[in-house]
């Protein structure tokens, strides 16, 4: 077991190292070079000042210098300073990390709610009426883009029904208020953002799960339940539970980056200050850093998430724990 | 709806009190504020915050007022802090911080006398020293101020002569010198030199000498500012002014419609939507033109022969017909442009008219330069070679960049000229416009209030300036080289006027309009005044709007 652990450990680190090496090239070979030669401000400056801003941000050194120096600046814990504005890449991270998690955190722990249930509901009669329209619903959700829900949400909840907050993440004048309705004020300004993230998955994940299920035969079990005088939803419970659980950790674990990675257009749309706006905002600013510090995030985030998944395999499936992990 | 709306209007005037939640308490607890207020507070607006909330799309790359000068950080800048001179909204510069000035004779030395009683927010003077040390950061490169070191690239030293008297010297007598004294003052007492300034502790918390003290800024949310109660020219007659970050422009306006914003400008894919919410009855909406313009520009360096003869670029301009597009794509809001001087300058010959839509003419000029149709609606060609070219644009949110690329390529295929768009991100597009490795690219140009357009078009500016299009012409450089030296202000007009004919002639750059900026505020907001520099950057900014009770 420790071995195992150990051993994606070792791998982690390596491909960490790989991904990160891979992606700092692909941004410096991507046209539109980090600031300097293309920026129009920092022409205006002149070819002196140019050159010696270029010198203040290392670019004037080969690719592989600067990949060594921010490797070693790693290595002591410093994600850098932004390009865009000078400020340490961390502080811009920390910042803006915990809207992403609780919105997505919300919307993860939201699914995986409704989904199991939704999934073993439909599995039950699989191709009875409510099952086709179950069906037909997911899908037409599944299908819906995002950028159109979040408008239509935000104009019938916040525009006309003034229901909901329109966008933000907190009322102005919050800080004024008393603690109980400061935490309701901001769970207002989040329903409609972790609406927008969740439906999809919501969808998805309720067509895995009966598909998973349906496969498993757990309208058999059921039926043969019955048929033994044993008691039904203690069956479905268990089938169910024994059925999807290991695909469902499993997919569990592929979605732990996306807790981190944020989503930009629910976060444009309902303006939270989040990690997926950063990242956009970066790459269009061509701020490497953060860049960087973003896509190790996710990297370790992805590895982590896949080795839990691994682990929990090894837990619940026996042959896995005795054989090649 | 009616009854929630104004409901929440009039809560939109209130103490900003989070409302959707937990209402009926919420809605007592502002009954009794709305209560508390008007029985003691602002005499002029019992009942109401003097407060504005703001749209801001982005947030400024830095606090350090100077440093990575952009768009952003100037509106922040023009609030807290001032300079020593500024435009009022004639265009005309006026004193500010600087109660006056001379200049020597030969206009190589400008002596500025501080206006007496102007303090820092924390109390202190401001002094010769500040505006020194104000000047010596800007032309530090590592401090990054993209829009004012270029303005004092020809100042050769500043000489603090006593507590309120300051003395540039220049290496060179230029008529536009005083337009830099606009830069954003600093306290010597609180701000870092050199890069800590741009890391440290004063743009964490910036202190000027501007009408609005900086209060705080939430990262991602908004940046939030009180009225200077000591500012020199008087209070601000608003009590806060808060700048809300909303990355999402339909967000923003519905925002706007709601009564959760008060101001914002309109994008360009807006437009008809901001025009239609005007008819809210709590919105009025105005018009301006900035001093910028579209312009394509044609590469004319020998290795990009297409573009090098000025019939050539004179007939792809007379084949648009650009009074149609602004009234059928832009709803009107925009003026078909002459040159690359803004029609509102005391400096452009307002008689000079642009060029008219027609085809017939571009033809019978691409049949003159050699470029026939083989028959009769064929492409054209010379010498076995199709006219055919790229045009760069840079991808933009802007769905109207697309639509005027579109309707340029289609009417360019009328008089037989094949356009290929090439879209590209920002940054590559600039590279690749710098680098001059385009046949024509389309971009904004935002030009000054200065007359004095040399870089974009002197012959010597093909590297260093905005020149990128290799334009070069003898009496276009003399003219330019003329209008640096001129300090007679008719002498000045008289130079710019044929300078503006000439390159009407020669089409060094196709203009193509000026597009509107859009403005939406509460009807009940005053004193929002437009000019060319936009509606915060003059003497007549922010601190004189109010809020009107009548609705």
């Amino acid at each position: 077991m420790l071995r195992v652990l150990g051993r994606r450990l070792a791998t982690g680190a390596v491909t960490l190292l790989l991904v990160s090496a891979l992606v700092f090239g692909l941004i410096h070979l991507a046209p539109g070079a980090p600031p300097g030669a293309a920026d129009e401000g920092i022409r205006s400056l002149g070819a002196e000042a140019t050159a010696e801003l270029r010198a203040l941000y290392h670019l004037d050194r080969p690719l592989h210098e600067r990949y060594v120096l921010w490797l070693s600046d790693l290595s002591r814990g410093d994600l850098g300073r932004s390009f865009h504005d000078r400020r340490p890449v961390a502080d811009k991270i920390a910042e803006r990390v915990g809207t992403t998690l609780l919105v997505n955190g919300l919307s993860l722990a939201l699914m995986a709610l409704l989904a199991v249930p939704l999934g073993a509901l439909a599995a039950l009669r699989p191709g009875s009426w409510s099952d086709r329209i179950g069906g037909c619903a997911s899908f037409a959700l599944y299908a819906l883009p995002v950028f159109w829900a979040a408008i239509l949400l935000q104009m019938l909840f916040a525009a006309r029904l003034d229901w909901l907050p329109l966008a933000g993440v907190r009322s102005q004048g919050w800080e004024l208020l008393p603690p109980a309705a400061r935490v309701a004020d901001r769970a207002a300004h989040l329903v409609l953002p972790v609406a927008c993230l969740s439906y999809g998955g919501i969808a998805y994940l309720s067509r895995f799960v009966r598909a998973v299920l349906v496969e498993g035969g757990l309208a058999e079990s059921r039926r043969a339940a019955r048929a033994r005088g044993r008691s039904e939803s203690g069956v479905v419970l268990f089938h169910g539970f024994r059925l999807a659980g290991v695909p469902l950790l499993t997919l569990a674990g592929f979605l732990l980056p996306a807790l981190v990675s944020g989503s930009v257009i629910v976060e444009t749309i309902f303006a939270l200050p989040g990690l997926g706006r950063l990242f956009v905002e970066a790459a269009f600013q061509r701020d490497v850093p953060v860049l960087m510090a973003l896509t190790l995030l996710t990297g370790t985030a992805t590895l982590v998430g896949t080795a839990a998944a691994d682990l929990t395999y090894a837990i619940v499936d026996p042959r896995v724990r005795r054989g090649k992990a | 709806m009616g009854t929630r709306r104004r409901r929440r209007q009039e809560r939109a005037r209130g103490p900003r009190v989070p409302s959707r939640t937990a209402r009926p308490a919420l809605v007592a607890a502002l009954g009794l504020l709305a209560l508390a207020a008007s029985s003691c507070g602002a005499p002029d607006r019992p009942g109401r915050s003097r407060e504005v909330r703001e749209l801001l799309t982005h947030e400024p790359a830095s606090f350090s007022l100077v440093g990575k000068s952009d768009y952003h950080t100037e509106r922040l800048a023009a609030l807290v802090t001032e300079g020593l001179v500024q435009f009022d909204p004639d265009l005309t510069l006026v004193p500010r911080v600087a109660e006056s000035w001379e200049v020597s004779d030969d206009h190589r030395a400008v002596t500025f006398h501080l206006r007496d009683g102007v303090r820092w927010h924390d109390g202190k003077p401001v002094t010769a020293a500040d505006v020194a040390f104000t000047v010596a950061q800007v032309r530090d490169p590592a401090v990054e101020s993209r829009t004012w070191l270029p303005l004092f690239r020809d100042v050769a030293e500043v000489e603090v002569l006593d507590e309120r008297t300051v003395r540039a010297r220049y290496t060179v007598a230029t008529p536009d010198f005083l337009e830099a004294w606009r830069v954003p003052l600093l306290p010597r007492h609180l701000a870092e030199s050199g890069a800590e300034l741009l890391t440290g502790g004063f743009q964490r918390k910036p202190v000027g000498c501007g009408p609005f003290r900086f209060l705080r800024h939430v990262p991602g949310e908004e940046i939030v500012l009180e009225a200077n109660a000591d500012y020199w020219d008087g209070r601000p007659r608003l009590d806060r002014l808060v700048l809300r970050l909303l990355p999402d422009q339909r967000t923003a306006l519905r925002a706007l419609v709601a009564g959760d914003l008060d101001l914002m400008v309109a994008s360009w894919d807006l437009w008809r939507e901001a025009l239609d919410a005007d008819r809210e009855r709590r919105l009025a909406s105005f018009v301006y033109y900035r001093t910028s313009v579209w312009i394509i520009r044609w590469n004319q360096a020998p290795e990009s022969p297409l573009f090098r003869d000025p019939s050539v670029r004179r007939a792809m301009m007379l084949a648009l017909d650009r009074e149609r597009y602004v009234e059928r794509m832009l709803g009107g809001l925009g003026r078909v442009a002459a040159t690359t001087y803004h029609p509102d300058l005391p400096w452009t010959d307002r008689e000079l008219a642009p060029l008219p839509y027609d085809p017939a003419a571009a033809e019978r000029l691409l049949d003159e330069a050699g470029w026939r149709r083989p028959r009769p609606g064929a492409p054209r060609e010379r010498e076995g070679r199709p006219f055919r070219f790229t045009l760069l644009t840079a991808a933009s949110t802007q769905q109207i960049v697309d639509h005027t690329a579109a309707w340029l390529q289609q009417s360019w295929a009328e008089i037989g000229v094949e356009t290929t768009i090439e879209k590209l991100d920002w940054s590559v597009f600039f590279e690749r416009l710098h680098a001059g490795r385009y046949e024509a690219a389309m971009s904004g140009l935002s030009t000054t209030p200065s007359p004095d357009q040399y870089e974009l078009y002197h012959s010597t500016m093909r590297e260093a300036g905005v020149n990128s299009m290799a334009f070069a012409d003898p009496e276009v450089d003399a003219l330019l080289e003329r209008g640096r030296e001129s300090f007679d202000p008719s002498e000045r007009r008289a130079i710019y006027h044929r300078l503006q004919r000439r390159l009407l002639e020669l089409q060094p750059v196709g203009c193509l309009m000026h597009f509107a900026t859009v403005v939406l505020h509460d009807r009940r907001l005053r004193g929002v005044e437009a000019s060319p520099i936009d509606y915060w950057r003059t003497t007549r900014g922010p601190r004189l709007w109010s809020w009107s009770e009548e609705d």
